[in-house]
């Protein structure tokens, strides 16, 4: 393909693209995502290849590798396009059956089909499938439609249709008025409005000023923009494009994960075929703008995520972050106006520009508007990365979407927003998720990580978790955050092991209030957030840790000691033969008991027993 | 112009001065532990957390990089933010309980034994070490790892090559945690005056002598920092006028004159090659040079006649005559240089009236060159002063153990070897022509 | 200060300075590009070998202690030799909710080895890496890029003995 030198030669293109695609043409979508691709993607697209040519259906149908469905706990996924018939935990030795079915016979391969939980019903076509038919997926709906190293796909979608209306149709103004209407609010964590801080880059008096894309995406648990990034690259592209265009600036970066070796690769596969294009580089479409992107990979280090110190690191230094008092919108990288937004933020404009401000204010609720998509993982039935809008409630996400807790066991938590997020307990499932309800609730929207937590889960111990985690990732430069986060992971640590004392929950708020207060960044600003909301919510765990010294969850080693309730007990010997300790005893289809000087709390006899007759003490 | 209010009283700032600036132009006092005038504010003790107060909310912020705006509200010291201190003291005092300047702060703080664990640092990451080095220009030393893995460290914690042994991150170290020794084994080299014949340093930058024409300071390109590293220019900063300008190089004037004299001028030899008089060894033994700079009023000690050893008025001092001077022995001065017996006879005279209770003086000499008006009574008057006149040639000084005291061995007139012990030796250099006029010559 | 004569168990790699020179030629000579070219050294060597660092500082103009502070900062660098098996366990929030620490015991009883080392005979190294953005499949591992989910105590041992195997 050549070099599309005006806005006619990029419709001409899709027109062309489109007319070539045959609408009744079989493709099989599968998804390549990085979960699915841990399942065996590979595997099955070399065995479907091999069986389509077998079968003389070479060029007949389609198979087109994509970016992530979002169902990953079912992967790998297959969704067979016209019909929408979905497959899910494909293996390559399905393959042959599939193929025959579906092309030769025309029927449906049963037992690949989904089956819902609660009708016992197979679920035929993707859109059916509860997971999917509960959520609104305007910005992650094309992952499982095109393959992201194929631009044409993207631009057969309507792909690129937002910045030639914006480049010819709109002047910057317009475009950030468009943004500022729209309500839409960074998704990386903060929720600033996006159209007023594009506002203020461009209006700051510094030139050059620079784009950014933070796909640094640090917050454990949480995989959204590696999906996007993966699966629909030029959605990332085109919202940057069209944000360089409105504040004037023509350099932008990507500063992305190394972890995420196939984001990496995708978006320079992405930016290639849109410099191919004249969508990317000199006199864009024509139009006499100019904008270059350039990928930076992360060194690895939380902290990077903060903007200033993604600066920094996107400088080739130290990523610790500065002083905020003036904003890196005017004094960003190389202390010159920047902006910067997240994946999922970036990926949030082309569709604005495209549907107008009022379509997309239209969804979610007051302050928070669009939709939003979360990693709904943890102790849930249905895992993946769910898209809905804004307002949704918790309990929709986790129970309708997400089918409920694992095994069926006793809801307690989810948390939210990563590592500067809370817990939320059950009396706020049917909170509607958005910016302000959740910081209301003590948690943060983050970027959307939501992690559900269930009896087995220790609230002290997920407390501890967190501020282990940002112990680690803590830049280290400044005392309340460095020495304050020690002090707090070490106070929760001497409580899971038994030995806290009395005066320790007076401390840990006293200390949490410091960090909160004097932290130079966000990242020691919320680190205090984890031990706040499970003492807010879950202060009875606390209390039997100190002075019970009892772990009711049975994690808190030392803490808890397994005992096998007769009644439910039917001696199915399982626990007896999997214990690695020797420590169960007792005849076949009699009652066991557990030796409890021999027994190490491994927790495997808790997982294995069937009947629920082994409980925590 | 920025009008905003300090603890309840409205004050008037220059625009893009810091909260703290401000603080200290009315007097008020905001605790720091990371800020050092020579240095960027950084914010990271956080020490000078002050409560702000922008029309909507309030919030805290760090003082010394927090720049003022018309119409805030600031309280230095409220209780919120005397109790946030105590806790980031307690934070230190835990990390470094053994440290003095830390167990200062804690009284100074009123905060007791911490209700965290022990450690046992004496580092409290300030980060004035690295941030100097960084200002001087030598990058030797920077942060390591990070959170609590984060240290103090030169390039793989090995002694570093780029240090300049400037000695400045020791200097600024307020806990003493930094020792230049770990980070360099270059020595730290004082500049020595030349005014003072090297008796005293002087900086990079200085004025050559009081009262020097023209009296303005001098930058020594060979030993400023910047001249050597291309950074630091912390005396630009802190120049109330801005006369500093390091851009400044060497103009060559050229000017007509009908003829030129030289006045060439001449160097005082250098004794360190006669190993017998241990000039390089000994510091008690010095040149005429330093020991007039001694009995100098501008000098070292203000004209106070000591020892450099350790600066105690000597009670016995020997002269010893002819050192570069008709000698081809140790050097190739054959020639008279006409002036020394005089000066040293003119040195233990003042020196002698210096003294505060008492001075033997000694000069070992071969023969007494008085040549000059009145020269020869001088030379009688001291005699009759008490000035001792040796006819003998030094063969040997030595140090005596356990005092900075020096032997001398010598044959007296009589022929006899006598050892004779002295508290200070000045050796009475002579003149010699400086290389540049022999080769001008 | 924590200096003291060669506090790193440091090797004695020679000096490629073709390789290094093609690595700085990729990343056009920019101290911007450091973290990549640390990375890209990284891929070659497993770690970063002294002389590469000083041999880069000097061709960029940049102090070496600025260099160090990089690589001691980064979790994805190494100053000391790393196994053939770089073994990441994710430690994420969904990972460890799901047992991520049990999965880590198995492998630290397994190589002998505690998080953070390389085994003798430098075939493994055992790190751990805060999400890897497969939450999905908790609890992931992966071996150099290949990640593995859904494991228990069990599937771990077996794909350990796998690679030991294969090595």
């Amino acid at each position: 393909m050549s070099r599309l030198e005006n806005q006619k030669a990029l419709e001409g293109c899709r027109k062309k693209l489109q007319k070539q695609r045959d609408p009744k043409r079989p493709v099989i979508s599968l998804c390549a995502g990085s979960g699915c691709g841990a399942y065996g993607t590979d595997e099955v697209k070399d065995a479907l290849e091999k069986e389509i040519s077998q079968n003389g259906l070479k060029g007949k149908v389609e198979v087109k590798v994509t970016g992530c469905h979002g169902f990953c706990e079912k992967g790998p996924i297959m969704v067979i396009h016209p019909e929408g018939t979905f497959y899910s935990q494909v293996k390559a030795e399905d393959v042959p059956e599939i193929v025959d079915e579906t092309f030769v016979k025309k029927e449906l391969v049963e037992r690949l089909l989904y089956k819902d939980p609660v009708s016992k019903q197979r679920v035929a076509k993707e859109a059916d499938v509860p997971f999917y038919s509960h959520q609104y997926r305007l910005i992650f709906g094309n992952n499982g439609l095109i393959d992201p190293t194929n631009i044409d796909d993207y631009i057969a979608m309507d792909g690129y249709s937002a910045l030639a209306a914006a480049l010819f149709n709109m002047s910057p103004e317009e475009i950030i008025d468009t943004i500022k209407k729209s309500g839409l609010r960074g998704r990386g964590g903060g929720g600033f409005p996006t159209g007023v801080k594009w506002d203020s880059c461009r209006k700051a008096h510094e030139e050059p000023k620079y784009v950014m894309c933070n796909a640094d995406e640090g917050d454990p648990g949480a995989y959204m923009d590696r999906s996007l990034l993966e699966g629909n690259p030029h959605s990332v592209l085109e919202g940057m494009i069209i944000g360089a265009y409105a504040i004037g600036s023509n350099e932008g970066f990507i500063y992305v994960r190394n972890e995420y070796p196939l984001a990496v690769k995708n978006i320079d596969i992405a930016i290639k075929q849109a410099e191919d294009y004249g969508l990317l580089g000199k006199n864009i479409l024509g139009s006499g703008f100019d904008f270059k992107i350039k990928i930076s990979r992360g060194g690895g280090a939380f902290v990077c995520g903060e903007s200033s110190a993604l600066m920094r690191s996107l400088a080739g230094k130290v990523g610790r972050p500065r002083a905020k008092y003036i904003h890196t919108v005017e004094k960003g990288y190389r202390d010159l106006p920047s902006t910067l937004n997240n994946v999922e933020t970036w990926a949030n404009v082309p569709l604005i520009i495209n549907k107008g401000a009022d379509f997309y204010s239209s969804i979610g609720t007051e302050k928070s508007k669009g939709t939003k998509i979360f990693s709904l993982v943890g102790k849930v039935k249905n895992t993946g990365l769910v898209e809905v809008p804004m307002g949704t409630s918790l309990r929709t996400i986790i129970y309708d979407i997400g089918g409920g807790i694992l095994k069926n066991k006793k809801f307690k938590a989810v948390q939210t927003g990563g590592p500067s997020g809370g817990c939320v307990p059950e009396q706020l499932l049917d909170l509607p998720v958005d910016f302000e309800k959740l910081t209301q609730a003590g948690a943060m929207m983050g970027s959307g990580g939501m992690i559900v937590m269930d009896q087995d889960n220790c609230m002290v111990d997920v407390a501890r978790y967190f501020l282990e985690f940002l112990q680690e990732e803590s830049c280290g430069q400044c005392v309340p955050c460095r020495e304050g986060i020690t002090r707090l992971f070490e106070i929760l640590t001497n409580i899971c092991a038994g030995e806290g004392k009395d005066g320790d929950i007076e401390l840990l708020e006293e200390l949490a209030n410091t960090v909160h207060n004097l932290s130079l960044c966000a990242l020691g600003g919320t680190a205090a957030n984890p031990v706040l909301t499970t003492l807010l919510y879950f202060k009875d765990e606390y209390l039997d840790h100190i002075y019970d010294k009892k772990c009711r969850a049975g994690v808190c080693k030392g803490l808890f000691y397994y005992e096998i309730d007769e009644e439910k007990c039917n001696g199915c010997h399982v626990c007896f033969r999997k214990c690695p300790q020797e420590a169960v005893s007792g005849e076949k289809k009699e009652p066991h008991t557990i030796d409890q000087e021999k027994c190490i709390h491994c927790t495997i006899c808790y997982e294995s027993c069937k009947f629920d007759a082994i409980v925590i003490k | 112009m920025v009008t905003f209010i300090l603890n309840g009283r409205e004050v008037k700032a220059e625009e893009g001065t810091t909260i703290l600036q401000v603080a200290e132009a009315n007097n008020i006092y905001i605790p720091t532990l990371c800020n050092h005038k020579a240095l960027e504010p950084a914010g990271l003790c956080r020490l000078c957390t002050v409560e702000l107060f922008d029309g909507r909310r309030k919030r805290f912020v760090t003082s010394c990089n927090y720049p003022v705006w018309t119409g805030m509200e600031v309280n230095t010291d409220s209780e919120e933010v005397i109790r946030h201190r105590k806790m980031l003291i307690e934070l230190l005092l835990a990390r470094c309980p053994n440290n003095d300047y830390v167990n200062q702060l804690a009284e100074q703080f009123e905060v007791d034994a911490p209700r965290f664990k022990l450690d046992d640092d004496d580092c409290i990451l300030c980060g004035l070490c690295v941030r100097v080095c960084e200002r001087i220009g030598a990058n030797a030393i920077d942060f390591s790892g990070r959170g609590t893995e984060m240290e103090v460290a030169t390039p793989f914690e090995t002694l570093a090559e780029a240090c300049v042994a400037c000695g400045a991150c020791d200097f600024i170290c307020p806990t003493g945690h930094i020792k230049l020794s770990e980070i360099t084994d270059k020595e730290i080299r004082p500049i020595l005056s030349e005014y003072n014949a090297g008796l005293t340093g002087r900086k990079p930058v200085y004025v050559p002598y009081a009262q020097a024409v023209p009296n303005i300071p001098a930058i020594d390109r060979s030993k400023c920092a910047h001249f050597l590293t291309g950074g630091c220019k912390i005396c630009a900063d802190f120049c109330p006028t801005g006369a500093i300008d390091h851009s400044q190089v060497d103009e060559e004037v050229e000017i007509e004159v009908g003829a030129i004299v030289l006045a060439t001028g001449f160097r005082p030899f250098d004794p360190t090659q006669y190993d017998d008089y241990g000039y390089a060894k000994h510091p008690n033994v010095v040149t005429s040079v330093e020991f007039e700079r001694i009995l100098s009023s501008s000098g070292p000690w203000h004209g106070h006649l000591v020892r450099p050893s350790d600066e105690k008025e000597p009670k016995k001092i020997a002269w010893l005559q002819c050192v570069g001077s008709r000698d081809i022995n140790h050097c190739d001065n054959g020639y008279c240089s006409g002036v020394c017996c005089m000066y040293a006879v003119k040195e233990a005279m003042i020196a002698k009236e210096h003294a505060k209770d008492g001075l033997d003086t000694a000069i070992f000499y071969m023969d007494m060159r008085t040549f000059g008006k009145e020269f020869e009574q001088y030379y009688n008057r001291a005699q009759e002063d008490g000035v001792r006149f040796v006819r003998s040639r030094i063969h040997s000084v030595d140090p005596v153990p356990a005092t900075d005291n020096l032997v001398l061995g010598y044959v007296n007139e009589e022929g006899e070897a006598v050892s004779e012990e002295f508290d200070m030796v000045v050796l009475s250099v002579g003149m010699e022509a400086p290389p540049g006029v022999i080769e001008l010559a | 200060m924590a200096v003291t004569q060669k506090a790193l168990p440091l090797t004695e790699e020679p000096l490629d300075s073709e390789f290094l020179d093609g690595v700085l030629q990729k990343n056009e000579y920019d101290t911007e590009n450091v973290i990549m070219i640390l990375q890209d050294i990284t891929a070659r060597y497993n770690y970063l070998p002294e002389v590469t660092l000083t041999y880069v500082a000097r061709k960029l103009n940049i102090p070496i202690s600025h260099i160090f502070s990089v690589a001691t900062f980064y979790k994805a660098f190494s100053l000391t030799p790393r196994g053939k098996y770089i073994i990441n366990v994710c430690t994420g929030t969904a990972c460890h909710v799901r047992g991520a620490e049990k999965i880590k015991e198995t492998i630290e009883g397994r190589l002998h080895i505690h998080e953070g080392e390389t085994t003798e005979d430098l075939m493994f190294t055992l790190d751990t890496v805060r999400c890897l953005g497969c939450c999905a499949l908790g609890p992931v591992i992966t071996v150099n890029e290949k990640s593995h989910g859904g494991l228990d105590r069990k599937k771990t041992a077996s794909l350990i003995e796998q690679y030991e195997k294969d090595s």
